[in-house]
């Protein structure tokens, strides 16, 4: 045994991972320990610092560690702020439905449709490339697209498809949905697709000899089969959506308050503790979307 | 489904209006980038094509009273934070994967961790953070509070990336090299370094487009001296003008080009593969 050992392994004890000693025996948990030091640190004691903070007591200016649930009572009998947390949410759900409404079908060409892996890789390329420019100019972009004089009245005038100018392109809610549903189709586009193009073809084929038509067979098989990707998709426009601000403010010409802009407003009159307080409003709202979307399908066991 | 050309045809249709739709605003956005200056504005139509703004965004015009973005040391911060972000959750996201390539305990815990860092919003990480300095009487920076956040981003992606690579990777190849006498260093630099590197190259690319944008996480964090993007969104507040049009058309350029040097050392890694796994199976032949 020994002497198999040493012909086998000449190489020195630190070299060989079964070698005794603590560090040998637990080497994947020091690996591990720089992220997650990392992780405790910079992610886990801010958010516990934010949960901790909006039970402070505000002054005018700044913020003591007296414990009080103040804030807590501002915020929830103020129509002001409940009424951004329902705004907030109803433009979630209005930007999740329509990524979902108008992603889904691009989705399909390219997962089912589109035979050739690399043109598949070439659309889905071109989906991303946008991606390559700074999101805060991707947002104003989108002023002169839908200004009075933008490019789409142009474009619809000279279609002859309306004869005035639409006037509530920009500055409103709907300028604030156009823009995050452009921006953020893409993270649905990509999971679809993908879960689609998984699907087995013979499974398609079997249903069909067995005298399925094309509903029936997207409905059954097609759709329940890519379910996984609607869900991974609608998480990450779900959490960046809730997690909005700029858009809001860039779009809407500050009308459109969401949470997150009434967070960065807080902060910039220093009321700190208010402002954590609509970040842990934020995380709840974060925390029940994730883990509702997740009970619709065992991600871990489909990818 | 191949079977239903009408069907095809209507969705090949819709797949080009969707791919109009995304690149409507970027079109715009060009087209207008060459608009008269210094009095034509953000919006058509276009008075008279020009390369004024490009020209003014590099200070090479008669002072008006548009100022010149406030972008030449935000970029270069930008790009320094990028940088070390790069390097840092490339580092870390390597560590952690290569502690993934065995099952021990703790690890379910610590891979929803280190997922939580790319899904936690970054506006909510920020304010956290920010208060978090604040109480230990910390100054706000973008080298260092900024940066921490960074990372916790980025290093999420380089993480997966990894993981993904070493997934596909033959522990095998590398205890031959052991038991063959090779010393752990010169195995990681001739065998196992060479096989991860396109992995290793992926996070990087993560980590450097993620940072060098990355706006939310900095907003509270990143102190007096901006970055990039909030010189950017700092222009949100006033009028804006064409030259931030002009910048985006530069800037989506850099774009490009870092994509295309990812590209070329991608290809010729891949290349570096094939030669030597067409050598070895001339040796065997």
């Amino acid at each position: 045994m020994t002497s198999s050992e040493t012909l086998t392994r000449p190489a020195p004890a630190a070299a060989d991972p079964r070698a005794e000693g603590w560090f040998a025996r637990n080497r994947s948990l020091v690996l591990a320990s720089p992220g997650v030091a990392w992780m405790v640190l910079f992610l886990l004691v801010p958010l516990g610092m934010m949960i901790y903070v909006s039970f402070w007591t505000q002054t005018t200016f700044a913020i003591n560690s007296t414990l009080t649930t103040k804030s807590w009572v501002a915020f929830f009998s103020s129509d002001t702020y409940v009424g951004a947390l329902l705004r907030t949410l109803r433009l979630w759900l209005t930007v999740l439905a329509l990524t979902f409404v108008i992603g889904y079908p691009t989705a399909l060409f390219i997962g089912r449709f589109v035979r050739s892996k690399s043109i598949q890789t070439i659309l889905l390329v071109a989906c991303v490339i946008p991606f390559w420019t700074s999101f805060l100019i991707r947002v104003l972009a989108w002023r002169p697209m839908l200004g009075r004089e933008g490019a789409v009245n142009i474009v619809l005038e000279n279609l002859g498809i309306i004869s005035q100018p639409i006037e509530t392109l920009l500055f409103t809610e709907t300028s604030v949905i156009i823009g995050m549903v452009q921006i953020y189709v893409v993270f649905m586009v990509g999971p679809v697709a993908f879960m689609l193009a998984r699907i087995d073809d013979s499974l398609i084929e079997a249903a069909r000899d067995l005298g399925a038509s094309a509903w029936t067979i997207f409905s059954r098989i097609i759709f329940p089969l890519s379910l996984p990707g609607v869900v991974v998709g609608a998480i990450f426009v779900s959490v960046m959506v809730l997690g909005e601000f700029a858009t809001a403010s860039a779009l809407s010409g500050r009308k459109v308050n969401l949470l997150g802009n009434i967070i960065v407003s807080q902060v910039g009159s220093l009321k700190w503790a208010f402002a954590a307080v609509i970040g842990v409003v934020l995380t709840v709202c974060i925390g029940v979307v994730v883990a509702a979307l997740l009970r619709l399908v065992n991600l871990r066991k489909e990818l | 489904m191949g079977d239903l050309p009408i069907l095809k045809r209507t969705l090949a249709v819709y797949t080009g209006l969707f791919i109009v739709f995304l690149y409507g605003p970027f079109v715009v956005m060009g087209i207008l980038s060459f608009q008269a200056g210094p009095e034509g504005g953000p919006q058509f139509p276009i008075i008279e094509w020009s390369t004024y703004w490009y020209r003014h965004l590099f200070g090479l015009t008669e002072a008006t009273r548009i100022a010149p973005l406030p972008i030449r040391e935000a970029l270069l911060r930008s790009l320094t934070l990028a940088f070390a972000t790069t390097v840092v959750s490339t580092v870390l996201g390597t560590l952690t994967a290569q502690a993934f390539r065995r099952n021990f305990r703790g690890s379910g815990v610590i891979f929803y961790l280190v997922i939580l860092g790319m899904m936690v919003p970054g506006l909510l990480l920020g304010l956290g953070q920010a208060l978090v300095a604040q109480n230990l009487g910390i100054d706000r920076s973008w080298w260092g509070t900024a940066f921490v956040l960074h990372v916790v981003y980025t290093y999420p992606f380089a993480f997966l990336v990894m993981l993904a690579i070493f997934n596909r990777f033959d522990p095998r190849v590398e205890e031959a090299a052991w038991s063959l006498g090779v010393s752990p260093a010169v195995t990681f630099r001739k065998v196992t370094f060479p096989m991860v590197f396109p992995g290793v190259l992926s996070a990087m690319l993560f980590g450097f487009t993620l940072s060098y944008d990355e706006f939310p996480r900095s907003l509270f964090t990143a102190g007096s001296d901006v970055t990039l993007p909030l010189a950017i969104y700092g222009t949100f507040a006033v009028e804006i003008h064409p030259n931030i049009f002009a910048f985006g058309v530069l800037s989506t350029l850099f774009s490009f080009t870092i994509l295309a040097i990812y590209g070329l050392l991608m290809a010729a890694s891949v290349r570096r593969a094939r030669i030597k796994a067409s050598g070895i199976q001339e040796d065997e032949a």
